[in-house]
């Protein structure tokens, strides 16, 4: 077993141990079930921003789907061991929809093209009343106990988290990384880019049709604005850039940040925490696109080069 | 519509043609437009038609001074760093925008605003002919500043190639800072022209900023006259739509109409009909 995989490991067993060592702190268990979700939800967007170099601004609609078909399902009676694997699955087939004609669009063209299929989606879910109630919202009546919520949201995230680190040594990695980096060149060398990239989405939309059974499960209603809102779909793409795009661990550090910064601002005044990402966005981009992991190597490669110095003036 | 959707997507059009950047701050700058206009109308009794008198300048200097600082340092790297440089101005825009002036919805009550006029039978609301005749007028201005004058010139040509207009002794870095702050002035003027129209709040502009992408898509990414076009196109496009699906779903046109011409026509109108002239 390597270094980061022992790391993994101890922590993984810590988190496993916190509700039973502090079966009180709700508080605590809340918090750390929100940075699971998030977590879950950052790397599955990693999957095809991250890796395959393709930001979607509209990837709530993956969530939502999720959302309320397990909200639907359950409350037409469905067993919850149904209904949220259908839901992945119908986020993922919904994402093979409207993914296979949007992949014809390149970079800043297929990003603005999922902004329009974002509201698209949240317009739809908006009016077809008869099966989401509109704006008004669906409800479930009783959600599963919040221990019982910490460790799904826990496994989901490594899951996903697992899969991520899979993908990333993985052949199918390098063909998401070649596309990245130049999607003409990939092709040329034998990569179905267009296949690759789907692939990529419908991972990337079953982990999110997940977090939206999580996610409903957890707040017992959801409502157009919240599941499918473009303020979803902005912190899907701030947390993997807050942490380091295109890394296995970014989206994680980013969900911790993020989950702080707004549980930081939420009392206080709303909308300060994204005026507070906004600057964070900016910033990063402009002076260390790989993101706070980015700043960590450029940290350590720094007193390397000092202990170096310091070594070679003793000798 | 029709003039309304092409003045607020003049901007976006030039910002493409000469950065070659998707300013996805735009609905930001649109909104602010919106709400200097109130402001000043509010506070000061400025009257809302002489508002871009000052919109204007200073969101130039705004633009400029954003492309100066921000924009420049990431022109070299790929699209999407660019992409999201400018989102996340657009976050700052909007969140700042709900903490000065909450989220409460305003809108610009004058005489004018409210007046009709009769023209052959036909009841008109006066602002709605003023901002066409806007739209058509900044549609004029702009096309004779691009093609007579010195600057126009110079930014057509760093549109058009930017290492053959340094050669011909264009400075390239200069022309861009004006071009993006032209087009933050240009954002600025239909954000205040829009405030005519309809009431506002911070999150303004991002539905009307998608209509824009799809516009300035339709059109082509960089011409002026096929914004115009554009702007035509989708406007037709929704008061036809509107006739068979319920009013609730007219914003649905213009993202559906966005999918499909990013897919279909991916040169845009005024691209399309170059290639098939080219032959």
């Amino acid at each position: 077993m390597g270094k980061p995989a022992a790391y993994a490991a101890i922590a993984l067993a810590a988190l496993c141990a916190v509700p039973f060592v502090a079966p009180h702190s709700e508080y605590a268990i809340e918090v750390l079930f929100l940075i699971f979700l998030y977590g879950a939800m950052a790397t599955a967007w990693n999957l095809l921003g991250g890796f395959a170099g393709q930001v979607s601004f509209g990837h709530a609609a993956f969530l939502g789907i999720g959302a309320y078909a397990t909200t639907i399902m359950i409350a037409s009676g469905v067993s919850l061991w149904l209904a949220v694997p259908a839901s992945a699955l119908l986020a993922g087939v919904y994402s093979l929809v409207i993914g296979i004609p949007a992949f014809r669009l390149r970079g800043p063209y297929f990003s603005i093209a999922t902004i329009g299929i974002g509201e698209a989606t949240r317009l739809i879910a908006l009016n077809w009343t008869s099966l989401t109630g509109g704006a008004s919202g669906l409800t479930l009546a009783s959600a599963p106990p919040l221990v019982v919520q910490y460790f799904a949201a826990l496994a989901l995230l490594v899951a996903s988290v697992g899969l991520a680190a899979w993908i990333r040594v993985s052949r199918f990695g390098y063909a998401l990384a070649a596309v990245r980096q130049d999607t003409d060149a990939a092709e040329t060398l034998g990569v179905a880019t267009t296949v690759t990239k789907t692939q990529a989405l419908f991972l990337s939309a079953c982990i999110l049709g997940v977090a939206g059974s999580v996610y409903a499960l957890h707040y017992l209603f959801i409502s157009p604005d919240s599941v499918f809102g473009f303020s979803t779909s902005i912190s899907l793409v701030i947390m993997p850039i807050i942490g380091g795009l295109g890394t296995v661990t970014g989206p994680l550090i980013g969900a911790v940040v993020y989950t702080f910064i707004r549980e930081q601002f939420a009392a206080t005044l709303a909308n300060v925490d994204l005026l507070a990402f906004g600057i964070l966005l900016i910033a990063i981009v402009v002076f260390e696109p790989r993101g706070i992991l980015g700043i960590v190597d450029r940290v350590r490669a720094m007193r390397r080069r000092s202990r170096a110095a310091g070594a070679g003036a003793d000798g | 519509m029709a003039g309304l959707y092409a003045s607020m997507s003049y901007g976006l059009a030039l910002i493409y043609g000469v950065l070659k950047i998707i300013n996805l701050a735009n609905a930001g700058f649109l909104m602010l437009g919106a709400y200097v206009t109130w402001w000043l109308f509010t506070s000061y009794h400025v009257h809302p038609l002489l508002a871009p008198l000052v919109i204007v300048p200073a969101f130039f200097f705004l633009g400029w001074g954003l492309e100066r600082t921000l924009v420049r340092r990431v022109l070299g790297a790929e699209p999407i760093i660019s992409l999201l440089l400018l989102f996340g101005v657009w976050l700052v825009l909007q969140n700042t925008a709900y903490v000065i002036w909450t989220g409460d919805t305003r809108s610009i009550e004058t005489p004018f605003v409210e007046a009709t006029v009769n023209v052959g039978g036909l009841q008109l609301a006066v602002p709605r002919l003023y901002v066409f005749a806007m739209g058509v007028l900044v549609l004029i201005a702009l096309q004779l500043f691009l093609t007579r004058t010195f600057l126009g010139r110079a930014i057509r040509a760093t549109a058009q190639d930017r290492d053959a207009a340094r050669l011909v002794g264009v400075d390239v870095e200069r022309v861009m800072g004006i071009a993006f702050g032209i087009g933050i002035a240009l954002a600025g003027f239909g954000g205040s022209l829009l405030s005519l129209l309809f009431s506002f709040t911070p999150d303004f502009g991002r539905t009307l900023s998608l209509k824009s992408f799809c516009i300035v898509v339709l059109g082509g990414l960089d011409s002026i006259v096929g914004v115009a076009f554009g702007a035509l196109s989708l406007a037709l496009a929704e008061a036809f739509g509107v006739r068979y699906m319920p009013a609730s779903l007219q914003n649905l046109i213009s993202f559906v109409v966005l999918v499909v011409v990013l897919i279909a026509l991916p040169r845009g109108i005024a691209g399309t009909v170059r290639a098939l002239r080219r032959g």
